[in-house]
């Protein structure tokens, strides 16, 4: 080993084993000492003289020791461990100081760290199941709508066939390997739990651009394109929960119904199941199948494409634009863009996810700042004792180290704190951001990435940069301070605090208080806004409904035996103690699925073609649905008895239909006409609208048919199957299970589906709004209440320097009142200024919330009053308390202490 | 403080190093007090050294495997640390001793071929 790297691992060694090394060290400095004093006591020196001659020869034990010390071990590391153990002490005679500050670090770090980890696994992390994936790319077109030509454009995935999508990559250089992907819901009978199920149609490219490995079998490839084969990969968590995980699936027929569609079944052979990372396109997707083509058209999907190598997003986009218009037959006016896939995937939570960032930054800030007051007060407090040591000789630099080892401890154990609290956050907002996992349901999309948001190494990280970043913002000051440390100071009993510093403390918490005003406008709108749409009126009941579907095989099922089990079960569940009434329909509210029916039309026409712009909404429904769904009729009447197959055609409108279609005539006893229908049905009355596609929707039009008297025409009448609702009169989670034996004994094959609370549905479309109002609201909470610590500090920090003051006024009659009104005072100015200039940070943070908005308008002058009055409350509760103390000050105590 | 006497210097970085090798290369196993009295005979009064500040020196040379302490007694029956040039040392010292008259050598040339 060369010496120096020998002298290197020794001095680690000593460092380690430092006490064994001082105790030699001491031994030998003892003896080298004995054997001076010996020769000054042969030169005739007394022994007292003789002890001291020999130090002074020496150059002072500790200096010897001290430089042996250094020379033998890593000295900074030896004066960090001193530091730090001289910090602990220090901590646990002030702990009120340690405790706040790593709280306030501890709230500051977790909130950051969780709110980083949701954006970082978000946007941030590629997919995982791709590679490269910031080459794959979509195709996007932008165009006006055919509706409203003159509204904006629309931006809309442009369709592909397989043979267009091969004829773009061969005409392109820009891209590489080009595929197509279509999201579809097929029905899966004779497995136990099924009902229906998310899946995807894609291209065998798809598969190879993105790599995607299966972890059993093969995955579809270009042969099985070529000839058609019905062959499927499951997903992971499919395989695992219908199939046990059982490896005898591979190789087995598994028969799919197609629904959205005419019913019919086909039968598909499991060929691969895919690893559970791979969650493409979405994360409920449960089974991959090739593209199918109909008879007549050819089956389209969207673009996913990778662009080739020296290409990039700009630069594609018009070659790959271009070309699609020629190859398409598109007109002039579509205006093409290529989005990155993964940028798509997370559009929809993006501006969320991004003000989420700004606002836990500001909090950061917020707490940053109160540990600088903290660490400043701390400094103040310290004067005497940093003065004292600057006296006896400690270097300006040593003390500017010691304070900031203090700052480092601190900054440390609030980072730990803070990772766990953000481990402990994370858990809830997963909790919290999860909706029901259903494909039919109106609202938000689930939340993406959910399962990837975790702390992780790289989150981990970023939290050890930020918490070292925010100790150091905090530490300088304190320690320049520190390093300013005069030795006369400590010989002068009181001096007050230069007007510098204490401008300086004002400073902070006027950012603080603009922060925290930011906070609370932010929190008080997204509140207002989840408040609007809980409060929204949806037009049926959602307390004590249950709503369910039923898997039955559908070769066993045409819509005639369908609609005959459907009464039958009705019937029975309307038997049921715990049950009130029970009803189906083609939809509920909140499901996403629309059919015209062909329209509703005030003259017959048998040749003519749909329904501008989709129509009215049809739904078809059972007897009692109104009652059972709690729909009001608000005209006229609603169904009969007397409106039985046969009888004379009844129809019903909502108001919406009523008003757009019968603007000035009242609509009862008009006579309509559905889709290509001759026969006519009157209108009997009028109900009252629903919010059907999400609660922030306005109404559509919509026309009720009662079931007894439809005839089946050429379009299914269940496409995604039957949907049942009952009125329940215990819990609906209770009812499941006499529901469930009920259905069993109609029919051992039928499996409930798709079951949940009409509450459950509605909560679960509300998700994103909560989970935001909620994050934002504790934001805002803890900000609020540090800034209300920082105004705190400052005035118990006045009223403490200027306590002579306050006893002298007092002493000469100033009434306790004219006290309390002039710290009050010195509070109020603060907070009138941090809260003028939160609210233009507030108008800054608004909007960039202004989509997640609903109800309320991002400048709604209520929100910021309301969070004026808020924080002034919050403020006041701060000043008030060392105001008090200030007039309780005894002028004769006051004296004495001088 | 010395600093303030112009007669005399201040030891260069390593120089005491150099002298505690030699020292111990032609006298044998000393103890600090010894070494510490030797090198201050050799310098006379041009160098004042707190006896102290040898221990730095004494520490570097034995964590570089120069020399080697061994604990034992003084002709009047005081117990002190020896300490004794190793094989390394003495390499050291050789490969140290030349190196310092090339810098010496070159310095002195700097010094008089100044015109």
């Amino acid at each position: 080993m060369p010496p120096s790297l020998r002298q290197a691992w020794l001095r680690c060694c000593t460092f380690v084993r430092s006490r064994r090394a001082d105790a030699e060290a001491a031994r030998e400095v003892a003896a080298h000492l004995v054997l001076l004093e010996d020769e000054y006591r042969r030169a005739g020196l007394s022994p007292a003289d003789a002890s001291v001659a020999a130090r002074r020869s020496l150059g002072g034990v500790d200096q010897t020791m001290e430089r042996h010390r250094d020379a033998r071990s890593l000295p900074w590391l030896e004066d960090l461990r001193r530091d730090a153990a001289y910090a602990m002490r220090g901590f646990v005679k002030a702990p009120t100081f340690a405790v706040a500050s790593i709280a306030t670090l501890a709230l500051g770090i977790g909130a950051a760290s969780a709110v980083f980890a949701i954006a970082h696994a978000l946007l941030i992390k590629p997919l995982s199941y791709a590679q490269e994936p910031a080459r794959l790319v979509r195709l996007i077109g932008h165009s006006r709508d055919a509706a409203s030509p003159a509204g904006p454009p629309v931006r809309r995935e442009v369709g592909f066939s397989i043979d267009e999508a091969n004829e773009l990559r061969t005409r392109t250089r820009a891209l590489d390997v080009v595929g197509i992907v279509a999201p579809t819901v097929m029905g899966l009978s004779g497995v136990d739990g099924a009902g229906n199920l998310a899946g995807a149609r894609v291209s065998a490219s798809v598969l190879d651009l993105l790599n995607a490995a299966p972890l059993l079998g093969r995955r579809l490839t270009a042969a099985d394109e070529a000839t058609g084969a019905d062959v499927v990969l499951l997903s992971y968590g499919t395989w695992q929960r219908l199939f046990g995980g059982d490896l005898a699936i591979l190789g087995r027929t598994l028969v799919f119904e197609v629904v959205l569609g005419a019913r019919r079944a086909i039968p598909y052979q499991v060929v691969g199941v895919m690893p559970p990372e791979f969650r493409f396109p979405a994360a409920q997707t449960a089974f991959w199948m090739l593209p199918r083509a109909n008879q007549s058209l050819p089956f389209r999907g969207r673009l996913l494409a990778r662009l080739a190598s020296g290409w990039t997003v700009a630069s594609a986009a018009s070659e790959v634009g271009e070309t699609t218009r020629a190859l398409r037959q598109l007109g002039p006016d579509i205006r093409f863009e290529l989005v990155r896939e993964q940028d798509e995937l997370v559009a929809g939570v993006r501006p969320a996810v991004l003000a989420l960032a700004v606002a836990v930054a500001v909090l950061l800030g917020i707490a940053s700042l109160n540990v600088a007051a903290l660490a400043h007060a701390r400094a103040l407090a310290r004067r005497r004792e940093l003065a004292v040591r600057a006296a006896v000789g400690a270097s300006r630099s040593r003390l500017v180290r010691q304070c900031l080892t203090e700052i480092v401890i601190l900054g440390t154990l609030g980072g730990a704190a803070g990772i766990a609290l953000a481990y402990a956050a994370l858990s809830a907002f997963r909790t919290l951001a999860t909706s029901l996992a259903r494909i039919d349901l109106a609202g938000p999309p689930a939340f993406p990435r959910l399962d990837e948001v975790a702390i992780d190494g790289t989150v981990v990280a970023v939290s050890a940069l930020t918490t070292v970043v925010a100790g150091l913002a905090v530490g300088l000051t304190a320690a320049v301070r520190a390093s300013r440390a005069d030795p006369q100071q400590a010989v002068r009993p009181h001096e007050r605090t230069r007007g510098a510093a204490q401008r300086g403390r004002r400073a902070l918490v006027v950012a603080q208080i603009a922060g925290a005003m930011t906070l609370l406008v932010g929190a008080l709108l997204l509140t207002s806004t989840l408040g609007h749409l809980l409060s929204t009126e949806t037009g049926y009941a959602t307390n004590s409904r249950l709503t369910f579907q039923v898997a039955l095989p559908s070769s066993a099922y045409p819509d005639s035996r369908l609609r005959a089990f459907a009464e039958d079960l009705v019937t029975r569940l309307d038997g049921l103690p715990a049950i009130a009434t029970a009803a189906y329909a083609n939809q509920l509210p909140m499901v996403q699925l629309r059919d015209s029916g062909g329209g509703l039309w005030t003259s017959p026409d048998a040749a003519r073609g749909p329904a501008p712009g989709g129509g009215a909404d049809a739904r078809y429904v059972s007897r009692r649905y109104l009652e059972t769904m709690g729909v009001a009729v608000r005209r006229g009447r609603g169904f009969a008895d007397s409106d039985g197959a046969g009888q004379p055609r009844v129809l019903l409108v909502n108001e919406t239909l009523a008003r757009q279609q019968f603007s000035s005539a009242d609509p009862i006893g008009t006579q309509v006409y559905i889709g290509r229908d001759v026969v006519p049905w009157t209108i009997v009355g009028v109900v009252g609208d629903v919010r059907q596609f999400g609660l922030q929707r306005a109404p559509e039009p919509q026309f009720f048919v009662d079931l007894r008297q439809w005839v089946p025409g050429g379009t299914p009448l269940f496409p995604a199957g039957a949907y049942f609702v009952a009125a329940t009169r215990a819990s609906p989670d209770e009812v499941v299970p006499e529901v469930r034996a009920l259905v069993k004994s109609l029919d051992p094959e039928g499996a409930l589906f798709n079951v949940a609370s009409m509450d459950a549905i509605v909560s679960s479309a509300v998700t994103q709004p909560r989970l935001f109002a909620a994050l934002m609201t504790t934001f805002a909470t803890i900000g609020a209440l540090m800034a209300a610590m920082g105004i705190y500090g400052v005035l118990a920090f006045l009223v403490h320097e200027r306590r002579q003051e306050f006893g002298v006024r007092m002493a000469l009659g100033a009434a306790r009142r004219d006290v309390l009104a002039l710290v009050l005072r010195q509070g109020a100015i603060l907070v009138a200024v941090g809260l003028g200039l939160g609210t233009a940070g507030a108008f800054a943070l608004s909007r960039s919330i202004e989509s997640l908005l609903y109800g309320v308008s991002a400048r709604d002058p209520q929100a910021f009053v309301l969070a004026a009055a808020l924080f002034a409350a919050v403020a006041a509760v701060a000043m008030w308390v060392p105001a008090h103390r200030a007039t309780r000050v005894d002028p004769l105590e006051v004296m004495r202490c001088e | 403080m010395a600093s303030k006497d112009p007669a005399r210097i201040e030891l260069l970085q390593g120089t005491l190093d150099l002298i505690v090798l030699r020292s111990l290369s032609t006298m044998g196993p000393l103890h600090s007090y010894a070494l510490a009295s030797r090198v201050s005979q050799a310098a006379d009064a041009t160098l004042t050294l707190n006896q102290g500040t040898l221990y730095p020196a004494l520490v570097r040379l034995e964590q570089r495997g120069s020399i080697k302490g061994r604990w034992g007694t003084t002709e009047h029956n005081r117990e002190a640390k020896y300490y004794e040039i190793t094989a390394a040392g003495t390499r050291a010292l050789t490969h140290e001793t030349a190196r310092w008259r090339r810098l010496v050598g070159l310095v002195d040339r700097l010094l008089t071929d100044e015109p």
